[in-house]
């Protein structure tokens, strides 16, 4: 009785959060709809707006209240946009303050802001947070703080695009302000270019690692169920289909995975203890593939798994036409 | 079986045997607790270890007196089966450690323990007392291919490379003994570390150019000394991540004196220091590295793992963490959601001494709050730089 009760209750409130969240969408998507617009700039000169009070009844807002109403409408519209352009252009800019009180430059900080597309889902953005910590007002970038994972070439980028300014005195005194007495130094900086560089890592990144995931399914790995089901399905079969099971059985491939931070290598495993190597370029593009087996290199099944693919997606191709 | 021990400068075999009343492997063992010594010696006794940690048996199968073992107080059991239920029946016993201990030392492993039961005694001891080893930060740093082959001159970190290193173990290891360390007698091995995305690398560094078992104490106890320096070290390779990890030497003998500890235990991680890079280093591919030290010093494994690991809190601590926050309110940013964000939180999230007014929150420097990720440097108008450039 007692836990009948709790679900219920429990019931009721998934379904109070559920309402406030769809309250929030429709609040969010009226606010800024030409006729609400319309409503709260017109009713200022000519009729009245009615407001819902908290008991029931209407009323006509007041002048702050629609004030109130007009600023929240401006912002909705500010964060439409805003989230207009992340969408589509994946890559903006933001102003943000450091928390720091000794913070450089006044605190002041652009932010550059990454949007991924993994699985048909905007991941977490990435964050590359800039300031200006070069002293005589250098209005020369440095990369500040981010978010940016350890396997993307971040100081590289930031060492071909974003040089330091020229130290006063070249190199006397020897500076320490960024420990990188690089070749770049004194070179023009050209932000639009790091930010699509490194939004280009990024986006490869997350296809080489999309295309590890499409591999994986394309194998049918980490559903060994279903083929143990098959295998016992098949038991009653003649010698022939049932030699050539073993053969499919043997040359199955147990295991695909990035064997290295860039995800740019990965191990491949077969069921019959075979592993092979294989190397992808920065898009995908198949670079070599080793197979060993127990004779030493195996180049045959090296060339079943490929069959003339030259990128990683014809073999997930392959693999799903085989299966 | 001839006893020659020959200079060689190969590492030192999982399967070589130290005898059980070796101090060093005494030591080792007896840091344990009464359940970690039962769960690392049911872990000896699974089927895929027992290869290099073959207990003591009986070996007349068929003659079934047991005379032999009445004087015995601990008769050699059957099969490693058997001794697998013995050790489940103890864990399920209230017993002493010491029990267990002389169990293994005196009874089912008394012709002696190998290099690989002694790190896997070790690496238990890690995992129950994970502040037990004082971690230094690496990073992994490029180096410019040399642009003179006559003329080498020093070489300098690249600020523009795009290389992010990749760490092969079996190459590593191989690279790391043969060509860096031939003069250091040593036993390697890895392990996944139980809860964090780190491999972990045991040393057990033995100052013998002699590898056998005579030279790993073996002798009837008159050559001891072998082991009286022998030290251990870690080194932790996080996942995906371009530092590494390394511990500070321990001795392993309680005789070691405090004067021999300091200035060897140093010496030696400079060796690794200097030689670390060498071994992740493919000169044929022009891939030269080297380890630059990022001023972060801490015995918490987990925070090392949150600054230099693979996630995205490197370089976004304190009071940054929103940014890379993936799990908390705003986790999930997607510029499809179109409700209008509440206004955001103060930055500052120094949690308690905050709240209770002992610190201003907003008054407090950066450095202060985890953003640089160093544990070492200076600290001048207000900002901090890391020992020696560190830091980010």
């Amino acid at each position: 009785m007692a836990s009948n009760l709790d679900d219920e209750i429990e019931e009721l409130q998934a379904k109070v959060s559920s309402l406030k969240k769809q309250l929030r969408i429709q609040t969010s998507a009226l606010i800024t709809a030409p006729s609400t617009r319309q409503l709260l700039t017109q009713t200022a000169q000519t009729a009245t707006l009615t407001l819902p009070r908290k008991d029931g009844a209407v009323s006509d807002a007041t002048p702050q209240q629609k004030q109130a109403l007009l600023s929240q409408s401006a912002l909705q519209q500010a964060h439409n946009q805003q989230c207009l352009y992340r969408a589509c252009a994946t890559l903006t800019t933001f102003r943000a303050r450091d928390p720091d009180p000794h913070a450089v430059d006044g605190g002041a900080i652009l932010g550059l802001r990454i949007e991924v597309v993994s699985r048909a889902k905007f991941l977490r953005p990435y964050y590359v947070l800039l300031n200006r910590p070069y002293p005589g007002g250098s209005r020369h970038l440095r990369v500040h703080r981010h978010t940016v994972p350890p396997c993307i070439p971040l100081a590289g980028l930031a060492g071909r695009y974003l040089p330091p300014p020229p130290k006063a005195g070249q190199g006397v005194g020897g500076g320490d302000e960024d420990g990188g007495g690089g070749g770049g130094q004194g070179k023009r900086q050209d932000l639009a270019r790091f930010a699509r560089a490194l939004r280009r890592e990024v986006v490869r990144y997350h296809h080489r690692l999309g295309v590890v995931a499409d591999l994986r399914k394309a194998a049918a790995l980490g559903r060994e169920k279903d083929v143990e089901a098959e295998a016992e399905a098949d038991e009653d079969e003649d010698d022939e289909e049932e030699a050539s099971r073993l053969e499919r059985q043997q040359n199955r491939l147990v295991d695909i995975t990035p064997a290295d931070a860039e995800a740019k290598q990965l191990t491949i495993e077969w069921a019959d203890g075979r592993t092979g190597r294989l190397v992808m370029g920065d898009d995908g593009e198949i670079v070599k593939l080793v197979v060993l087996g127990e004779n030493g290199r195996d180049r045959e099944a090296g060339r079943d798994l490929l069959g003339g693919a030259v990128r990683v997606e014809d073999v997930v191709k392959r693999l799903v036409a085989l299966a | 079986m001839p006893r020659v021990s020959v200079p060689t400068t190969a590492r030192l075999p999982s399967s070589l045997r130290v005898p059980a009343s070796n101090s060093a492997a005494l030591k080792i063992l007896s840091r344990l607790s009464r359940s970690s010594l039962l769960s690392v010696a049911l872990d000896w006794l699974d089927d895929n270890n027992l290869p290099l940690t073959q207990p003591y048996l009986r070996e007349d199968e068929y003659e079934d007196d047991d005379d032999a073992d009445a004087d015995d107080f601990y008769p050699p059991a059957r099969s490693p089966h058997d001794l697998r239920e013995l050790y489940i029946s103890l864990q399920a016993r209230k017993g002493s450690r010491r029990e267990v201990l002389d169990r293994i030392t005196e009874g089912d492993w008394r012709h002696g323990l190998t290099l690989y039961q002694l790190a896997m005694a070790d690496l238990q001891y890690l995992h129950d007392h994970p502040t037990s080893q004082k971690w230094s930060a690496y990073r992994i740093q490029p180096l410019q291919p040399p642009q003179d082959p006559d003329n080498p001159s020093p070489p300098k970190p690249d600020p523009s490379s795009l290389t992010i290193p990749r760490f092969h173990p079996s190459t590593f290891l191989r690279t790391l003994q043969t060509q860096i360390l031939p003069d250091i007698k040593a036993h390697y091995n890895f392990d996944a570390h139980r809860s964090l995305p780190l491999l972990i690398l045991r040393i057990f560094v033995l100052d013998s150019p002699y590898n056998t078992a005579a030279a790993a104490g073996g002798g009837g106890g008159g050559n001891l000394t072998n082991f009286d320096s022998a030290r251990t070290v870690y080194i932790a390779f996080p996942h995906a991540s371009p530092h590494l990890f390394i511990s500070k030497p321990t001795t392993t003998t309680t005789a070691s004196s405090a004067s021999s500890g300091g200035g060897e235990a140093k010496s030696l991680r400079n060796l690794l220091v200097e030689g670390i890079p060498k071994a992740l280093s493919r000169p044929l591919r022009r891939e030269r590295f080297a380890l630059q030290g990022t001023g972060l010093v801490t015995r918490n494994l987990a925070e090392m793992v949150e600054r230099r690991g693979a996630g995205r809190t490197n370089a976004a601590g304190g009071g940054w963490g929103w940014y890379a926050d993936e799990k908390g309110v705003r986790a999930r940013e997607t510029p499809l959601d179109l409700v209008l964000p509440s206004p955001p939180l103060s930055v500052d999230e120094e949690g308690q001494l905050v709240e209770c007014g002992i610190i201003d929150g907003e008054r407090m420097p950066g450095w202060m709050t985890g953003e640089e990720g160093v544990t070492i440097g200076a600290v001048r108008n207000g900002r901090i730089r890391g020992h020696k450039g560190s830091g980010l």
